[in-house]
């Protein structure tokens, strides 16, 4: 077996760091074909709306079920196979949604980029 | 056979960690490993290192502690997958980026705000690791009956073991593998729990009642400094000596002792917790203490957890073993699945501790539930195997996530903070680092796990999180502007949290503005940074800087 020389290996930014603290110059700064820029400008904006929908429908969630939950108390006395509703609207309900979310924005997501 | 169980995590850990990496031989066999992992196996690394003791053991405690309301703590540390999965997973991967403080020279182009991300890092990491070490310690004198010490003392020395051995590399597998035992040793007992206590105890768990008697002779060993009100004459016997009655009033009790409450005594009332089963601890809703506020508590938790976790420095470097932005973007997806898999069952512990063992919430020993209880249910030899395995599940939670939250934190010591990195340097800093986890390790005894984990994220949440959505979709964005906006951030997550701790809780509504001060101080972090960014003006390339970020790698 041929011994390898060992590398360290880095993430290129760190790498790009690495090499300016030595030789004391900055980088190149990033920069974009114009092509390239006018697909990346639209790519963005249209995954900001998609992006801005799906964190309404988290917001709905995480903001709205607790404000549910404390204008009706009464949810805790309704069961369902003997469970309070309002345990289950806490301990399954959000990972169905949740689940759901992820699978419908990844999708949206990828869509955009095509 | 627990210490058996323990070890055997430990030294399997460790031997995967070594031939993962003995398989890999060239830097060009570790560039190329990225590439070849799919989506599904990094999500399950990635959930592997995300679920630390705070889920495997601080859910179910809380639950015992502060009522059904504590299941918003698991809602929050899924739905930050949602967050990742929007706003961060993709355009992070390409940048490149391995951490925070990188992703902060890269867009930004800025040193002083690559060392102050940095000083974040180390907060976020320390806040979060300590309470591991915290769990590690409480598991092992509650299955081995040590004192607390001795158990925080063994899980430093597993860990330096590990780190010194060059065990549980950065390695995806491990992980991934970790995750799979973690679900299999945290499911099984649940189940298993279910068939075994019986219809009864079911029905009991389901329509609690409030712990006001004890139903059987109950000795209760006091693992904090305690504060009782004892309301009606109650008969207890205090240590060894013979049983007494004590009047009503208030009495100091000191860790450590043990008293011993016949059947039917009344149950006393610990001063800032609620007795388990009552009417509030039935609420969805966390009050914790009964300050009054509980859909402000809600939101506060859900916010920090929900917008903290893109932040995490152990779980964000999980993300670049993805081949490109859209396999970082697949992986955060499937973690929401699997993570939500596993959240199903916190709630089985926590119903099930609250009807069989409320007594937990006088010794101040909730986080313990999880390990507790398979003794309680059967006495013989399965409930000593099924606590076996709960104490081998949670040392693996604990080992996976305070060995990649040490590696994190003496990453962004050595490399970003100090000039030059070897990696020798690298494992001292860490060893150092572990040690001075466990000296902070010691005196949190009384802090629970679950809620010292939430100002981890609130930390994140304040900082890290406005920088990484603002850094990827505001153009307009300054370093001046980010540096401003997450030093406030800082001080004022940090600053209220330390506060709680040091100078103890105030009343009210302050007690959540202070403990958990997400609600105020994320928004507080946004709006600074956007103002003082509007103020300066961005350098002429960072239009370009932010776009190639939402740019898919594929060619058209």
């Amino acid at each position: 077996m041929t011994r390898n020389r060992r590398v360290a290996v880095a993430s290129p930014q760190t790498r790009l760091d690495m090499s300016r603290r030595r030789s004391g110059v900055r980088a190149a700064m990033p920069h974009l074909a114009p092509a390239d820029l006018e697909r990346a400008r639209r790519t963005h904006r249209l995954q900001l709306h998609r992006a801005v929908a799906t964190l309404a429908l988290l917001a709905l969630l995480i903001i709205g079920l607790p404000v549910v939950l404390a204008a009706f108390p009464v949810l805790d006395d309704v069961s369902v196979a003997g469970i309070p509703v309002g345990w289950i609207a806490v301990a399954v309900v959000p990972y169905v949604f949740l689940v759901v979310l992820a699978a419908w924005q990844l999708r949206r997501a990828e869509q955009a980029e095509e | 056979m627990i210490a058996g169980a323990i070890l055997l995590v430990v030294v399997v850990t460790m031997v995967i960690g070594a031939r993962g990496v003995a398989a890999m031989r060239t830097t060009s066999d570790f560039l190329v490993a990225s590439r070849r992992i799919s989506p599904t196996l990094n999500a399950a690394a990635v959930s592997g290192e995300y679920l630390s003791a705070a889920s495997f053991l601080g859910v179910a405690g809380l639950m015992v502690k502060d009522g059904v309301g504590a299941l918003w703590y698991p809602v929050g540390f899924a739905a930050g997958y949602i967050a990742m999965l929007t706003l961060v997973a993709a355009p992070m991967r390409r940048t490149g980026a391995l951490t925070v403080p990188d992703f902060a020279e890269a867009r930004l182009g800025s040193p002083g705000l690559r060392k102050l991300s940095a000083v974040v890092v180390l907060v976020i990491a320390t806040l979060y690791v300590v309470p591991q070490f915290k769990a590690a310690g409480m598991v092992l004198t509650a299955v081995a009956g040590t004192p607390y010490w001795v158990g925080v003392v063994v899980a430093g020395a597993a860990v330096s073991i590990t780190l010194a051995l060059g065990g549980m590399r950065a390695a995806t597998y491990v992980q991934a593998f970790q995750f799979g035992l973690k679900m299999l040793l945290f499911v099984a007992p649940a189940i298993w729990l279910l068939l075994q206590v019986g219809a009864d105890t079911r029905r009991d768990a389901l329509s609690p009642v409030e712990f006001t008697h004890f139903s059987h002779v109950t000795p209760v060993e006091f693992q904090l400094d305690t504060q009782l009100t004892i309301t009606e004459p109650t008969p207890v016997a205090i240590g060894a000596a013979p049983e007494q009655v004590l009047a009503p009033g208030t009495y100091p009790v000191e860790a450590g002792t043990t008293w011993t409450f016949p059947t039917g005594s009344s149950v006393p009332e610990v001063a800032g917790a609620q007795r388990p089963g009552g009417e509030t601890w039935a609420r969805p809703l966390l009050d914790p203490g009964g300050a009054g506020h509980p859909v402000l508590a809600t939101w506060s938790v859900l916010i920090a957890t929900v917008l903290g976790t893109m932040g995490l420095p152990h779980i964000i470097v999980r993300f670049h073993t993805s081949s490109d932005g859209r396999g970082a973007r697949r992986t955060a997806a499937i973690t929401v699945g699997l993570l939500s898999v596993f959240y199903l069952f916190p709630a089985v512990y926590g119903l099930l501790g609250a009807v069989l063992l409320p007594e937990l919430y006088l010794s101040g020993a909730t986080d313990t539930v999880v390990v507790a209880l398979p003794a309680r249910v059967d006495g013989g030899w399965a409930g000593l195997l099924v606590t076996a395995m709960l104490s081998a599940g949670a040392f693996a939670a604990f080992l996976a996530t305070s060995l990649g939250l040490l590696l994190a934190l003496s990453g962004a010591v050595s490399h970003d903070l100090l000039p030059g990195t070897t990696l020798r340097r690298l494992r001292l800093t860490t060893l150092g680092a572990a040690a001075i986890v466990v000296a902070l390790a010691l005196p949190a005894v009384h802090l629970d796990v679950g809620v010292l984990v939430t100002s981890a994220f609130a930390v994140a949440a304040s900082t890290f999180c406005p920088l990484l959505v603002l850094g990827i979709w505001w153009a307009r964005l300054t370093a001046r502007g980010a540096v401003v906006g997450m030093v406030v951030g800082l001080v004022a997550s940090a600053g209220s949290i330390g506060i709680d701790l040091f100078a103890g809780t105030p009343p009210g509504l302050a007690s959540i503005l202070f403990g958990q001060p997400a609600l105020w101080s994320v928004p507080l972090a946004f709006a600074t940074m956007v103002l003082v960014s509007l103020r300066g003006r961005p350098p002429a390339w960072a239009p370009a800087a932010m776009l190639r970020l939402h740019l898919d790698e594929r060619q058209p």
